[in-house]
């Protein structure tokens, strides 16, 4: 096995399950933010306190949490004694243990040594910064509050504390941005050192400001050049020695996400807070995303999910190959087999074999992966699954 | 000597636009027979179709009272006619109906094809022809003009014309004056039995067909029993009446009237266009001349785009047969397209109107193939086959010899855009069989042309060569043998039988690469490698592909995201289930439309 799969299957055997924890608060709002987040008040705080510890305690899974992974929002918003408050209510889900994995999302400008201390003190092990760029130009455009000398400043800081793993987010296809500029942000993001880089293709999602944007026409949509900053992010990071191992996450040896692995593999992870996303015990869903309802809810001992969907085993290998195929090692076909025996494999095979043939997928033994290619088109091949699993569309 | 000689029965012929409905209603607010409010009201909400295609598809005949100067008062029955060279059998019809014809010459633009294809219809029905030269309110006008090619083109004298405008109202009583004094009164009035010809009928869903028919002679009144000549077909006659223009029951239809008949038939087809209606006591012999059986020239398939919409369809197009009979239809399937319809037309207008009118009043979505004319397929066995689907061509193994229809036709074309129209002519292989000139700046050209040539776009690129002053008519003529073969279009590797034609075969390398090409510019960037062909009987003769989708990935894609996710593809996969599928490939429905447009 290449280091890439060895690092996957890191996550395909069942662990056990994440923790998602949702901080839904911001100081203000990015443009290009379709997250559920609050400007917080003191009271609203305390509520969500209340609420994570109300809703922890509602969920008892039978094991114990592997991963956790503090997401936001922006948990870096939250004070350094709120930050030991809530590690603490995690704490007794770990079974007495360490979380293999515990990532904390941060902004640079949030970033202090008390905060980092704390986060030290009750067992993260991973930092995620919210880079996004390092050009003054484009974070202003993205409405982001930091600068260059806080992301230098905060970067130092996160590796002094001596974190095992620390990732960077970053963003492209921005409005304006030249591809040497990209370019000379990921060697800029290589230079620090980080462990982990994310790198995301600038979307356009409803009901944010540069949806509105878009759709006035100012800002313009332009696969093709997307797919070449795809492709140039691509090859630089493998010259820069940085796998990839899903279509936006690239990772020194070591250090894939565990978390995020274990979600795509379609295991089970808890999400609390408002608006998290939940999968375990035979159904997924999401929680309400409005913090009073939700904290009224987990008080009255209730979990108010949206869109609760009932997992089959079919229904689980299907999304076990549409997001498993994102991922660079793709997905154990086998495995997925003795899940589900009954679903429609003839199909999904035809569909994979048509996929080799024109270039876009690779099978070697019982795996089946993308190639660069295909990994550009992996919402089209997503939707193909599922219509072969549907098995809706009959094939003259 | 006419038995009723206070009659006169005629109609007005003209090139589109050259102000036929203007007069029209000139003509009937002079004469009281609508106030000018009731006019434009009626005339608004009732076939807005034809008002913006300028052509006239059903007729309304109406009756008007006249004094005249001569001291006498007039019954005038105003026939209207079909615009269209599609419905010149209609046309015919209606002329048959009546003893004379205004011609109306737009002042500004003389003589047009449609102006002298009219006035020989007219002719030929031997009817009185009185020249109006029309709009000469217009600054540009041009009566010296007009007049000349009156005699030039038409032969008629140009003392006869009749200077108007119906917009301003001049020359109105003229007219009225010339159509008493100049056309003769009814005629075959004293034929020993009644006969009465059919140029029209309409379908009302409570009174069954309601045919418009002209008495030439004897009476007709409720309670006889009638007998439809070309059938035998009886039925009682439950009311007659007349056009005032509203439907208004009298006692009796006599010779020279223009009607209504209400009978006991209820089927549509039983009573066609052309047929004479006689009485069962005392049948005519003879038919009224000029019967003809019409038949569709132009075919196509249409299928609804949302498959469930099919019945839809189907009662839409059985609505549109009762009040069409010239618009045929039956059910077929495609393998590209599913279930629908092989429908029939008398050209491509009324191809285009039928569509029209299911798309707009029956608000159905439709996708129609390849129009194709009718082809006469010899076999060896020496049988002839009418084939109007290139799907059902046999085995070219098989066939003898292909004939296709063709059809005269005058093109009328300003001098110096003679160049590209002959280049165009030849482009659609016809011959030029002579020119005439027109005048100082325009020429006639008459030729022969295969009617499939000119299906598509012929019209549209006169049109656009001549800057919009060209302008055409034509008849259908022979059936001529040609080299034709069955194109077909592959979409990875799969015939699409939608786009299957039949073409010349010198011209279906070049018919195949456009389309091809036009398929690969319409089809969406696909994920799959897709190739699109055109083939003769097997054999490659184009090629080109689908361009290949680029990037269609969601970059961030977390636990979070993943039943959102899931509806995001959901919504793509259905978005295809409304393409057509080929295989594997989507075809968005408008992509057929697109081709044949472009074609
Ligand atoms: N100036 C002028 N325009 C006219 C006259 N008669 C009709 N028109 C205009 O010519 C166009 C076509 O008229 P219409 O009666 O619809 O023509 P049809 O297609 O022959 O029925 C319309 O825009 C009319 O307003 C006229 O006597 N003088
Ligand atoms: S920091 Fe994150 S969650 Fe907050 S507004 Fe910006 S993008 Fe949205």
């Amino acid at each position: 096995m290449t280091h890439v799969e060895t690092e996957q299957a890191k996550g395909e055997a069942a662990p056990r399950p994440g923790l998602y924890m949702h901080v839904p608060f911001c100081a203000s709002t990015c443009d290009f933010c379709a997250f559920y987040q609050i400007k917080p008040t003191p009271g609203m705080i305390e509520r969500y306190f209340d609420g994570v510890e109300r809703e922890l305690e509602l969920i008892q899974p039978a094991r114990t949490y592997g991963t956790v992974f503090w997401g936001g929002g922006t948990p870096g918003l939250l004070t350094a004694g709120q930050l030991r408050r809530l590690g603490g209510l995690v704490e007794k889900y770990l079974g007495g243990r360490r979380a293999t994995e515990w990532t904390v999302e941060l902004a640079p400008g949030s970033v202090t040594s008390e905060r980092l201390e704390a986060l030290r003190e009750i067992g993260v092990t991973r930092v995620s910064l919210g880079v996004q760029s390092f050009q003054p130009r484009l974070l202003d455009a993205l409405g982001r509050q930091h600068n260059r000398g806080q992301i230098d400043r905060a970067y130092e800081r996160v590796r002094s504390a001596g974190f095992a793993s620390v990732n960077l987010d970053l963003m492209f296809a921005l409005p304006g941005q030249e591809e040497a500029e990209w370019l000379a942000d990921i060697d800029t993001a290589v230079g620090l050192q980080p462990d982990h880089l994310s790198t995301y293709c600038l979307t356009f999602e409803e009901d944010t400001a540069l949806w509105v944007k878009l759709s006035q026409g100012r800002v313009k949509l332009d696969p093709e050049r997307e797919a070449q900053l795809y492709e140039a992010t691509w090859a630089r990071l493998a010259e820069r020695g940085f796998a990839q191992y899903e279509v936006s996450n690239f990772a020194r040896p070591g250090h894939a996400c565990v978390h995020n692995l274990n979600t795509w593999h379609m295991h089970e992870w808890v999400g609390i807070g408002p608006s998290a996303a939940s999968q375990h015990d035979g159904w997924r869903g999401q929680n309400v995303s409005d913090l009073e309802a939700w904290a009224a809810a987990v008080d009255r001992g209730e979990r108010l999910t949206a869109e609760k969907t009932c997992l089959s085993p079919a229904l689980l290998a299907e999304d076990a190959l549409i997001f498993g195929l994102r991922m660079n090692a793709g997905v154990d076909l086998a495995r997925w087999q003795a899940v589900s025996p009954a679903a429609p494999w003839g199909g999904v095979n035809a569909l994979l074999d048509r996929m080799v043939a024109d270039g876009l997928a690779l099978r070697e033994g019982t795996r089946v992966r993308l190639t660069d290619r295909g990994r550009l088109l992996a919402d089209s091949i997503g939707a193909e699954v599922m219509a072969a699993f549907t098995a809706e569309e009959v094939v003259r | 000597m006419s038995s009723v000689p206070l009659t006169r029965n005629f109609c007005i012929i003209a090139h589109v636009d050259h102000g036929k409905t203007t007069l029209s209603d000139r003509l009937l607010e002079y004469t009281n027979t609508v106030s000018h409010r009731v006019l434009t009201a009626q005339h608004l909400d009732s076939m807005d179709l034809e008002r913006e295609r300028g052509i006239t598809i059903k007729s309304h005949p109406v009756t008007m009272t006249y004094p005249a100067k001569d001291g006498q008062i007039y019954k005038l029955n105003l026939m209207d006619t079909p615009g269209h060279v599609d419905f010149s059998y209609e046309v015919s019809r209606s002329l048959a109906a009546c003893e004379g014809a205004l011609l109306l010459i737009d002042a500004a633009q003389g003589v047009e094809a449609q102006t002298v294809a009219n006035a020989h219809l007219a002719f030929a029905q031997k009817l009185k022809v009185i020249p109006v030269i029309n709009k000469i309110d217009l600054p540009s006008a041009n009566l010296e003009l007009c007049l000349k090619q009156l005699e030039d083109i038409l032969t008629i004298s140009s003392e006869e014309a009749i200077l108007a405008s119906g917009k301003s109202g001049i020359g109105i009583v003229d007219i009225l004056e010339a159509v008493v004094s100049r056309v003769p009164a009814p005629r075959w009035t004293d034929y020993p039995q009644p006969r009465a010809l059919v140029f029209d009928s309409l379908y009302d869903s409570y009174r069954g067909v309601i045919a418009y028919a002209r008495v030439f002679s004897g009476s007709y009144k409720a309670g006889d029993m009638m007998m439809l000549m070309n059938t035998g077909q009886r039925a009682e006659i439950k009311e007659v009446g007349v056009f005032t223009p509203k439907m208004m029951k009298v006692d009796v239809l006599g010779a020279g009237d223009v009607g209504y008949f209400v009978s006991s038939i209820k089927t549509p087809s039983e009573i066609k266009t052309g047929d004479t209606i006689t009485l069962a006591n005392k049948a005519a012999t003879d038919m009224l001349p000029g019967y003809k059986e019409v038949r569709p020239m132009v075919f196509c398939g249409l299928y609804p785009v949302e498959t469930s919409d099919y019945e839809k369809l189907k009662a839409a197009l059985g609505r549109l047969q009762l009040n069409d009979a010239a618009f045929v239809y039956s059910s077929e399937s495609s393998l590209a397209l599913g279930f629908g319809f092989r429908c029939g037309f008398l050209g491509l207008l009324h191809m285009e109107i039928i569509q029209e009118r299911v798309r707009r009043e029956h608000d159905v979505d439709i996708i129609s193939t390849y129009p194709s004319v009718v082809y006469h397929i010899v076999t060896h066995g020496g049988a002839i086959a009418q084939i109007d689907n290139p799907v059902l061509l046999p085995d070219p193994g098989t066939i003898l010899e292909i004939r296709e229809p063709t059809i005269k036709a005058s093109i009328h074309i300003p001098n110096d855009s003679m160049g590209d129209i002959l280049a165009l002519v030849m482009e659609k292989r016809g011959v030029v069989e002579h020119t005439d000139t027109l005048d100082a700046h325009r020429v006639m050209l008459t030729c022969m042309l295969p009617l499939n040539e000119i299906l598509v776009d012929f019209n549209d690129r006169l049109k656009s060569i001549t800057h919009g002053y060209g302008s055409m008519d034509y008849e259908l003529s022979d059936y001529l043998v040609s080299d034709l073969v069955k194109m077909e279009i592959l979409v990875n590797n799969d015939p699409v039988d939608a786009f299957a034609s039949i073409v010349h075969r010198d011209k279906a390398e070049g018919k195949g690469r456009a389309l091809c090409e036009k398929l690969a510019e319409i089809i969406p960037p696909q994920m799959f490698k897709v190739a699109i062909q055109a083939a003769i009987g097997g054999k490659i003769i184009a090629r080109d592909n689908v361009k290949e989708m680029r990037k269609d990935v969601t970059s961030k894609c977390y636990g979070g995201d993943i039943s959102r996710k899931r509806k995001l593809l959901d919504k793509q996969k259905e978005g295809k289930k409304k393409m057509k599928q080929f295989g594997k490939v989507s075809i968005p429905s408008d992509a057929f439309i697109k081709v044949l447009k472009t074609n």
